[in-house]
């Protein structure tokens, strides 16, 4: 039992995590997030998976939606909690600690949008198919999901390239946070597979970092 | 995997045991198991997965591997890596569930200091079984109608594994001697000679002083000022200068200058590699955690002797009497503080008690996992966290 030095690293990151993630993405998340939530209208329902410490979560409260937020790690969303009071928005916010695998606990057709930010790409791939399966699930027809996540470059070239800026940027994060994330492949097909369709798709200069908006289509059984 | 790459993979991960090494989640077919085959689940720690693997050659089953973020089971799960979400991810994500008629999964018993088979049942309907401490008894385990033995249930540290954890201090440290290299060209190659020595010494020498490491009790020390563990790596350099005072002499070429630069060099590269002697072997307690000065303790007022702790201690600590209902720890002294008897007791028998006498209870031991900076003692008293729900 001598993980010394993996314990006392991971015993403080959650409370870095917010600072070392904009430094991965280079505060493009932030934006990202905005523009996303911009999707959200008053009164809809809304499932934030993953939502960590808050950061989605809180811009749809704050849009007038009532929001449910999960994620498996106790002390982000701890963090979350604390946020949502100091913004006053513990009303329409419910933080419970479940995974995507106990997604299938929620009723069909019951969300207005589901939003997800960095997740995905933490997920295995079964994880990520079940989650897809589960998210066409429990949209209503015409719900919207909202993603921002890296993603891997679909060239060999601009993925070299993406390596460069990477590497030296993930170890960065990795002394500040130790924590780090993967890219996920394909998501646009994995979501379409999934029975959504894409309704907008914005990349970064090298493709390496996407937001989405994906629709479940309006009536008919998928 | 051929033979040739798992002995890579056995000398690669050896030499850098220090570092995680995840490998990909998810299904593993074992022979060509059918819909009554036994379903067994691990970490995703590559050398894991593959010793489970080789150790299952001839039997028919499923393997789970499940994301233990690429540490071992034990540490994984004793240090919240490896968590009731990873188990129900499994289960639910890998498509097991269509392919088998049971629901039954054989966890690695010492994963039960952070899996809770109660919470896996309800949430999954799924049924926690405990297999043994090691994958070479899962053959014998699976033939005997999952019957344990107390060998099965118990660690050990045979040579092998003492001679893996030497090599596993020892190389990332002849790296760190590296460091002297601009410094002392001609001492790099006798630093790494004393470090692979002394790390071979300590590791492979550890029958020879385990039972004064038993006997001195859990006492606090900072970890330098208590000369490593119990002063076992102070013996050691006390021994090794005597040798070198003495060989000096013998040839002729005594002098202080060399017996004070090698006698320095020596005591740090033993307190180092004596920082966490005991939290390397799976005998006792990381001397590094808040947690060692904990005890174990049993409310018989509670116990309905179901033996579930019985089943998961990794010391065999427990006597379960299954006439009069009443679990006993005649072993104690044993006890490393895993904590998995804690968790796993379904009428919360079981605790933890300080020195001081203040109780650590067990929904705090399932709640904050194990780690350096002692959060289990600290959040007895501290105000729980909330999650809106």
């Amino acid at each position: 039992m001598s993980t010394y030095v993996l314990m006392r690293i991971l015993e403080s990151a959650p409370r870095r995590y917010d600072l070392g993630i904009r430094l991965l993405t280079l505060g493009r998340l932030d934006k990202a997030y905005d523009r996303l939530a911009g999707h959200i209208e008053r009164g809809q329902r809304v499932l934030d998976i993953g939502c960590g410490t808050g950061a989605l979560t809180l811009r749809a409260a704050r849009r007038g939606a009532t929001v449910v937020g999960i994620d498996i790690n106790a002390q982000m969303l701890e963090i979350a909690v604390r946020r949502a009071r100091e913004a006053g928005l513990t009303e329409n916010v419910e933080l419970v600690e479940i995974g995507v695998a106990e997604l299938d606990r929620e009723s069909a057709e019951s969300y207005d949008a589901v939003t997800s930010g960095l997740c995905f790409s933490e997920l295995s791939e079964d994880e990520l198919a079940y989650t897809l399966e589960q998210v066409t699930r429990i949209l209503r027809p015409g719900g919207l999901l909202l993603v921002a996540d890296e993603v891997r470059p679909r060239d060999i070239v601009t993925r070299l390239l993406h390596l460069l800026v990477r590497v030296p940027l993930a170890a960065l994060t990795y002394v500040v946070t130790q924590q780090t994330t993967r890219a996920v492949a394909n998501l646009p097909e994995k979501i379409k597979a999934a029975g959504l369709s894409i309704v907008s798709l914005n990349s970064s200069p090298l493709g390496s970092f996407s937001e989405m908006v994906a629709r479940k289509p309006a009536g008919g059984k998928l | 995997m051929n033979r040739l790459s798992f002995m890579w993979l056995t000398v690669l991960q050896t030499l850098l045991r220090l570092l995680p090494f995840p490998r990909k989640t998810g299904l593993v077919r074992i022979g060509s198991p059918g819909r009554d085959s036994p379903v067994l689940l691990t970490g995703n720690f590559r050398l894991t997965v593959e010793r489970v693997r080789r150790a299952l050659e001839g039997i028919d089953a499923y393997l789970l591997v499940a994301n233990s973020r690429g540490v071992n089971v034990w540490c994984a799960a004793t240090g919240g890596l490896l968590t009731n979400h990873d188990v129900l991810s499994v289960l639910k994500t890998s498509g097991i569930e269509d392919l088998v008629d049971h629901r039954q999964v054989i966890l690695p018993q010492l994963a039960a200091t952070g899996i809770e088979g109660k919470v896996i049942h309800k949430k999954t309907g799924w049924r926690v079984v405990w297999g043994p401490v090691y994958a070479n008894s899962i053959p014998a385990f699976l033939g005997s109608d999952l019957e344990k033995t107390a060998e099965m249930r118990s660690v050990s540290f045979p040579w092998p594994q003492r001679l893996e954890m030497a090599v596993a201090w020892a190389f990332p440290m002849s790296l760190l001697s590296l460091l002297v290299l601009p410094f002392w060209k001609d001492g790099v190659l006798p630093i790494v000679g004393l470090v692979w020595a002394a790390s071979l010494a300590l590791f492979l020498g550890f029958p020879l002083y385990q039972l004064r490491l038993r006997a001195s009790g859990k006492q606090i020390g900072f970890v330098f000022f208590a000369f490593g563990e119990r002063g076992i790596p102070l013996f050691l350099w006390i021994l090794f200068m005597v040798g070198l005072a003495g060989y000096t002499a013998l040839a002729g070429e005594f002098a202080w200058a060399p017996i004070f630069r090698w006698g320095l060099t020596s005591l740090v590269v033993l307190l180092v590699l004596g920082i966490d002697l005991t939290g390397s072997t799976p005998m006792f307690k990381s001397g590094l955690h808040e947690d060692r000065l904990l005890r174990i303790a049993l409310d018989a007022e509670l116990c309905k002797g179901a033996g579930f702790c019985e089943q998961v201690c990794p010391t065999d600590v427990f006597e379960v009497d299954y006439e009069r209902r009443l679990a006993s720890l005649p072993r104690a002294v044993q006890c490393v503080q895993c904590g998995a008897c804690i968790v796993q007791c379904p009428f919360d028998a079981l605790h933890f008690r300080s020195p001081s006498g203040d109780v650590v209870a067990p929904d705090t031991v399932r709640k904050f996992k194990l780690n350096l900076l002692g959060k289990r003692k600290v959040a007895a008293g501290a105000r729980e966290p909330q999650v809106i729900s």
